[in-house]
């Protein structure tokens, strides 16, 4: 088991976010986290690399228990995330912001930073380089000296995926990675996704993109109201009468929002 | 001959340029991380009061008493570094304002120690030490066609230029590494970097004892050239004259800090023609740069600029 979320609750004051959700992710799946706005997605993601911490319940990963570990701390276990609405260091270029994804992949200090000593040199190359890889598998090796802030939309969507795989997650964790994207950009997300899977990282994937999520997913958890509504492959949550009455049914409404 | 270009005045306001921009980088490094600390002031004190204290009544060699007054601020920065953490903006700007007037009234208080507001006079001065020193192994000014006040203020201003240039070689280095790309990440989205698995305690913390430790030196530095000091050196007038160095020359960038001290402190001279006037044309040019350029003289933009032009003439040729 990957990622098991046991029980988990989240209130913000009066407000249920998430109510005694539990699913397990296995090694090597893409899981898919759906449901409409407000379901409590983004609550979960944000309690996995523990912004918040859970109200009650438990996360666990790979069977130890993770509830509570700082932030940077689970980032180091494995598990590294990408936000919604972009978070990138938007005045460094895209090659320094997969590089600070490497950070805990790295470990010189001020000393030998400042008289750069053997170790730090090849260090730095190697950061340099690893970046330099993902960049190009994410598709903007070209773009590396650009300011994260001139990148198109979908660009810095990219990015902050290259920048979350530099810190060799098992778990990778996208929120909405294809919101504003057009359908070309979508595809080839698809494919980054399958190839990311491919290199032996779980992916958990929040996302709207119905027929995306379908595709691409091995199981997937349907949030609705901070509850969970269903759980299964993607034939069975097509098919399940609470879902598309909740969440698929009014599909037409979300697009036209 | 060289004694004819060795003006004492004018290497005097050399020194104090470089005691400026120790104190403007002082600032410049916790901005890097995000903080916005107005606390060099009072960290410039402590390191002032302790080197002078030291060499005063313990007979320390001035450059121990110089690295201990550094430490013991730097010190102090990572005791309040801690609980600054919860502020930000605005609010660490004013507790570190507040910190510093503390400080200040601890000085003007502890008379039994510091002589109250009267200050510490006699403190061992760094140019005199070093003409003693030189003549014990036997090297006299007039070898060099210099008397001897031309010796002094030339050795203190070497000193202080060697300091400097170490202290920015430093922070250079520093910035193009794993530690200052932690602290920009930081400065452009705290949240962010602490996903990306960047320790935030401990690089800001780092970032802002730093800043105290440059205070802290430059102070030192400041009491052993100047021979006395007291509260009034260090009370929220320099604060503010010093976070002035470093917005008016660019925060962005180290050499706006440079730049800053350097422009700042030369302006009060050269206007001294018109005497009391140059306060108020100090105080217009302020509010002109910050309405029309906010970030500052320097910024990345206008730097990489500079570069681009450098490259294209050498293209040319
Ligand atoms: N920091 C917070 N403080 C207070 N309430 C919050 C906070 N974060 C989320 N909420 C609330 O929790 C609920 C779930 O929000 P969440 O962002 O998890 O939804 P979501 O499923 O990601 O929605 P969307 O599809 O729109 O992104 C919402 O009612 C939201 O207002
Ligand atoms: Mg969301």
């Amino acid at each position: 088991m990957v990622l098991e979320i046991r029980n988990v609750s989240k209130n913000f004051g009066g407000i249920h976010a998430l109510k005694d959700v539990s699913f397990k992710i296995q090694e090597g799946e893409i899981y898919g986290l759906i449901g409409p706005n407000g379901a409590g997605k983004t609550t979960m993601f944000n309690l996995i690399t523990n912004i918040f911490e859970p109200t009650s319940g438990q996360i666990l990963f790979h069977d130890t228990n993770i509830t509570g570990l700082k932030s940077h701390k689970i980032t180091e276990q494995g598990i590294c995330r990408t936000y919604q609405n972009i978070r990138l260091f938007s005045q460094m270029s895209a090659l320094k912001n997969v590089m600070v994804g490497g950070h805990c992949r790295s470990s010189s200090g001020v000393f030998s930073s400042v008289f750069r000593t053997k170790k730090q040199k090849s260090e730095e190359r190697g950061l340099t380089q690893k970046a330099e890889e993902l960049l190009d598998l994410v598709g903007l090796l070209e773009h590396k000296d650009t300011l994260a802030e001139n990148l198109a939309y979908g660009q810095q969507r990219r990015l902050e995926i290259a920048r979350a795989l530099a810190s060799n997650p098992k778990l990778l964790l996208l929120d909405e990675p294809a919101a504003g994207m057009n359908e070309n950009e979508t595809d080839s997300l698809y494919d980054l996704i399958k190839l990311i899977q491919s290199k032996g990282v779980t992916v958990l994937i929040i996302e709207h993109d119905m027929p995306l999520v379908m595709k691409l997913c091995d199981r997937i958890t349907v949030l609705n109201f901070g509850e969970k509504l269903a759980e299964g492959t993607p034939y069975e949550i097509q098919n399940n009468e609470s879902v598309i009455e909740a969440y698929l049914g009014r599909e037409e409404d979300v697009e036209i929002a | 001959m060289l004694a004819d270009f060795i003006n004492p005045y004018h290497l005097q306001i050399a020194s104090f340029i470089l005691i400026n921009i120790l104190l403007a980088i002082s600032v410049y490094v916790p901005l890097s991380s995000g903080q916005l600390s107005l606390g060099s002031a009072g960290f410039m004190g402590v390191g002032a009061y302790t080197s002078a204290l030291l060499t005063i009544h313990f007979d320390l060699p001035i450059f121990v008493g110089v690295l201990v007054g550094a430490a013991v601020a730097g010190c102090l920065g990572i005791i309040i570094g801690i609980p600054s953490l919860r502020l930000s903006g605005v609010y660490l700007a004013i507790a570190t304002l507040g910190l510093g007037e503390v400080i200040r009234v601890i000085f003007v208080n502890w008379e039994s120690l510091t002589k109250g507001s009267i200050g510490l006079t006699g403190i061992p001065q760094m140019g005199r030490e070093l003409l003693k020193l030189a003549r014990n192994v036997g090297i006299e000014p007039a070898m060099f066609g210099l008397r001897n006040n031309q010796f002094v203020y030339l050795m203190v201003f070497v000193i202080l230029l060697i300091l400097v240039i170490g202290t920015i070689w430093f922070v250079f280095r520093q910035q193009n590494s794993r530690i200052g790309r932690s602290f920009s990440s930081i400065q452009m989205d705290e949240k962010a970097a602490e996903s990306m698995g960047i320790n935030i305690t401990y690089f800001k913390v780092l970032s802002f004892s730093q800043g105290a430790f440059l205070a802290g030196l430059a102070g030192a530095l400041f009491a052993h050239v100047m021979g006395y000091i007291s509260p009034s050196d260090f009370s929220y007038h320099r604060a503010v004259e010093i976070l002035i160095f470093t917005v008016f020359g660019g925060s962005e960038v180290i050499i706006g800090s440079i730049f800053g001290a350097i422009f700042l402190t030369l302006i009060p001279e050269v206007l001294r023609f018109v005497s009391e006037y140059r306060y108020i044309i100090y105080g217009i040019m302020l509010v002109i740069l910050m309405a029309v350029r906010p970030q500052g003289i320097l910024d990345i933009h206008l730097l990489s600029k500079f570069k681009r032009l450098k490259r294209s003439k050498g293209g040319v040729r």
